[in-house]
C-alpha cells in the first residue's frame, strides 16, 4: 500500500534491488564518483548522456544513488523516451522502479513535488552514434531540460556515463552490440564493459527566476554549458579509465 | 441566479435521472425540463417537465423556448450501447444530437450556461502520455477510437458555440471512467465479472470516478459553471493490480494478442456486444488526470477515492 500516484512501488524496488546490484557490481563493475554533488533534499535535475542505452543508464544511476545512500527516503525518478513504455513487462517494471514517460509536464510535476529527476536529453540519438563518435555527446535536445530547471528553480547536476574503454575487447563488444537483437519484450543489457559514472557540481539556475525559461539566449547558453560539463566529465572518465573489461 | 430553469438531455439515463432528482429538490432551482426519447421513471416524471423528443430532430425548440431555460445540461452522450441507444446510433446521438442542441441554444435569449457531460477518453490511453493530463493536453495524441473522435467533435462544437456566445458559460466535464453498483456499462460488467481479464505484462495506472460523484460534479457545475474543460476524477491514481486486490477481484492475465478475441468471445457468450477499443487501451496503458481545476475553480471534491469507488462498484464495500 505504499505505491504513489506515479506508480512508483518501493516494495517492488526493494525486491529488484539484488538483481540491479548484481548488474552494478558484477556485470558492469560500475564506479561512481561525485555523489556528494547530488543535493540531498529538494528538487534537482540530473542531466546525463546515454552510454548503455536506456533504460540501463537510468537504472544504474539510480542504483549508484541508492548504494551510496543518497536520498534514501526519496529514490530518484527517471525519464524514459519512446518504446519501453509500450512493451509488456518492461513498462510495468520501469514504472514500479520510478520510471516516467518523458512527456511534457511529467518532469515539471516531479520537480514541483521535490523529487530528484534523472533525464537523458540526448534521447534516442545518444544510444547509437558510430564507434568513432561514441564518446562525443549528441546535441542535448532543444534545451527543454533547461527551461524545466528554470521554471522549477531546480539545480542542474551534470552527469557523465562512460561504458567501455580502449582496446580490442571494446571494439569487439561494440561490434557485438550492433548485431541485430532478438525481439524480446525486455531490453537486453548491453555488453559487460566496465562503467564509470561521474556527477559534476550542480549548476544553480534559481537566481534567473522562472520567467527566464522564455529567454532563448539564456536557455541555449545554459544548455551549452551543461553539454560542455558533461562532455568534460566523459573525457575525464576516459583518462582515468581502468580498461574496458 | 435565483429560480434556475434547467434543461437536462438524456434524462432517462442513469446520470440524467439522478441529476434531475437532485435539482428538483434543490430550493434554488425553479424548474427542471427533461428531454429524452425514452420513457422516464414515472415517479420522476411527476416532479419535472418531460419532453418526449429526439435531440437529433429540430422539433424540440418550441418547447424549450417556452420553458425559458437558463441552463442546459447536455447529458445525452453515450459511450456504450444502452437501452434505447443501439450501437449503430451512438455517433448520431453524440455528434448530430449535440449539433442540433447547440443550434437550438443559438436562439435561446435566456440561456446563461451549458454543462456537458464529456469524457476523459478524449486524452486516450497512451504509453508515452503525461502521467497527469491537464485540460490543455486534449490534442496531444491522435483521436484513435470511435468514441474519442465523437468526443473530440463534440468538444469542438461546444468550443465554437462558446466563442460565438461569450455571455454563455460553457463547461465540459471530462469524466474518468464512471463506476457504480447501479450502472450497467461494460466497465462495470468487467469489474463485476467472476474474473477480471487483464492484459499480461501490463499493469496500468487507473483512475476512476464513483457514479455518485459524477452526479455531484454535474450538479456542482450547474450551480457554479466555469468556462472550458474540467477534468473530473476521484482522488488517487493506482495500479490496476493493486486496485483489483483491494476490491478482492481475481484477475486473469491474458496475453496481449489473445485478449481481444477471448474477451469478445466471453461477452458474446453472455449476449453482449464486443468491448469498445478504448477499454482495451485503458487496460494496457491506463490514464491519470490532473484535478487541480476541479478543486480550485469548479470547487468540487469527490467523496470517494478510486479504490473506494472500485470497491463500491464491485460490491466489496458499502
Amino acid at each position: 500500500m505504499t505505491e504513489d500516484d506515479w506508480g512508483f512501488d518501493p516494495d517492488f524496488a526493494r525486491t529488484a534491488a539484488p538483481l540491479l546490484d548484481a548488474l552494478y557490481t558484477t556485470w558492469w563493475r560500475v564506479r561512481a564518483d561525485g555523489l556528494e554533488h547530488v543535493p540531498s533534499s529538494g528538487p534537482a535535475l540530473v542531466v546525463a548522456n546515454q552510454a548503455g542505452g536506456q533504460p540501463w543508464d537510468a537504472a544504474m544511476l539510480a542504483t549508484a544513488l541508492r548504494r551510496h545512500g543518497v536520498r534514501p527516503d526519496d529514490p530518484a525518478r527517471f525519464l524514459v523516451h519512446g518504446r519501453p513504455f509500450e512493451l509488456p513487462f518492461a513498462s510495468t517494471a520501469l514504472r514500479r522502479l520510478g520510471g516516467v514517460p518523458a512527456a511534457a509536464g511529467n518532469a515539471e510535476r516531479l520537480l514541483a513535488e521535490g523529487h530528484l529527476v534523472l533525464s537523458f536529453p540526448e534521447g534516442g540519438r545518444g544510444a547509437g552514434p558510430g564507434y568513432a563518435r561514441r564518446y562525443r555527446l549528441e546535441r542535448l535536445g532543444h534545451g527543454g531540460f533547461v527551461e524545466l530547471a528554470l521554471r522549477s528553480g531546480a539545480p542542474i547536476v551534470p552527469c557523465a556515463v562512460v561504458a567501455g574503454g580502449p582496446g580490442l575487447a571494446d571494439r569487439v563488444m561494440a561490434r557485438v552490440a550492433r548485431l541485430p537483437r532478438p525481439p524480446l519484450p525486455l531490453p537486453v543489457p548491453p555488453a559487460p564493459a566496465r562503467w564509470r559514472i561521474a556527477f559534476g557540481e550542480p549548476i544553480a539556475v534559481a537566481q534567473h527566476g522562472p520567467d527566464a525559461a522564455e529567454d532563448r539566449a539564456l536557455v541555449l547558453e545554459l544548455s551549452e554549458e551543461v553539454l560542455a560539463r558533461v562532455q568534460e566529465k566523459v573525457y575525464d572518465s576516459l583518462v582515468n579509465r581502468e580498461g574496458a573489461l | 441566479m435565483a429560480g434556475r430553469r434547467v434543461l437536462i438531455t438524456g434524462v432517462a439515463n442513469a446520470f440524467g435521472a439522478r441529476l434531475a432528482r437532485c435539482l428538483a429538490s434543490d430550493a434554488g432551482v425553479e424548474r427542471v425540463v427533461g428531454v429524452d426519447t425514452r420513457a422516464v421513471d414515472p415517479d420522476l416524471a411527476e416532479r419535472i417537465d418531460v419532453v418526449q423528443a429526439d435531440l437529433r430532430s429540430p422539433d424540440l425548440a418550441p418547447a424549450v423556448r417556452a420553458a425559458a431555460v437558463d441552463t442546459v445540461v447536455h447529458n445525452d452522450i453515450v459511450q456504450f450501447p444502452e437501452p434505447g441507444r443501439p450501437r449503430a446510433t451512438l455517433h448520431d446521438v453524440n455528434v448530430i444530437g449535440t449539433l442540433q442542441l447547440l443550434t437550438m441554444c443559438d436562439g435561446l435569449p435566456t440561456l446563461r450556461a451549458i454543462v456537458v457531460r464529456g469524457s476523459a477518453s478524449i486524452y486516450g490511453s497512451e504509453p508515452g502520455a503525461p502521467a497527469f493530463f491537464t485540460e490543455g493536453d486534449a490534442d496531444r495524441f491522435p483521436l484513435r477510437t470511435r468514441f474519442q473522435r465523437d468526443i473530440g467533435e463534440l468538444e469542438r462544437l461546444v468550443g465554437a458555440f462558446a466563442r460565438r456566445h461569450p455571455a454563455v458559460t460553457c463547461t465540459v466535464l471530462r469524466l474518468q471512467p464512471v463506476v457504480g453498483r447501479d450502472l450497467d456499462t461494460p466497465v462495470n460488467r468487467l469489474v463485476r465479472a467472476p474474473v477480471v481479464p487483464t492484459v499480461l505484462g501490463y499493469d496500468p495506472r487507473v483512475q476512476l470516478l464513483d457514479a455518485d460523484d459524477a452526479v455531484g460534479a454535474l450538479g456542482r457545475a450547474v450551480l457554479h459553471p466555469v468556462r472550458g474543460a474540467v477534468n473530473v476524477a476521484a482522488d488517487g491514481v493506482v495500479s490496476l493490480s493493486r486496485a483489483l486486490r483491494h476490491a478482492h477481484r481475481p484477475a486473469v492475465p491474458i496475453a496481449g494478442p489473445l485478449w481481444g478475441p477471448l474477451v469478445s468471445a466471453a461477452r458474446s457468450a453472455a449476449g453482449q456486444p464486443a468491448l469498445p477499443d478504448e477499454i482495451g487501451r485503458y487496460l494496457r496503458f491506463g490514464r491519470g488526470v490532473d484535478t487541480t481545476r476541479m478543486r480550485r475553480e469548479l470547487g468540487f471534491r469527490p467523496h470517494h477515492s478510486t479504490l473506494e469507488a472500485l470497491g463500491r462498484a464491485a460490491g466489496a464495500t458499502p
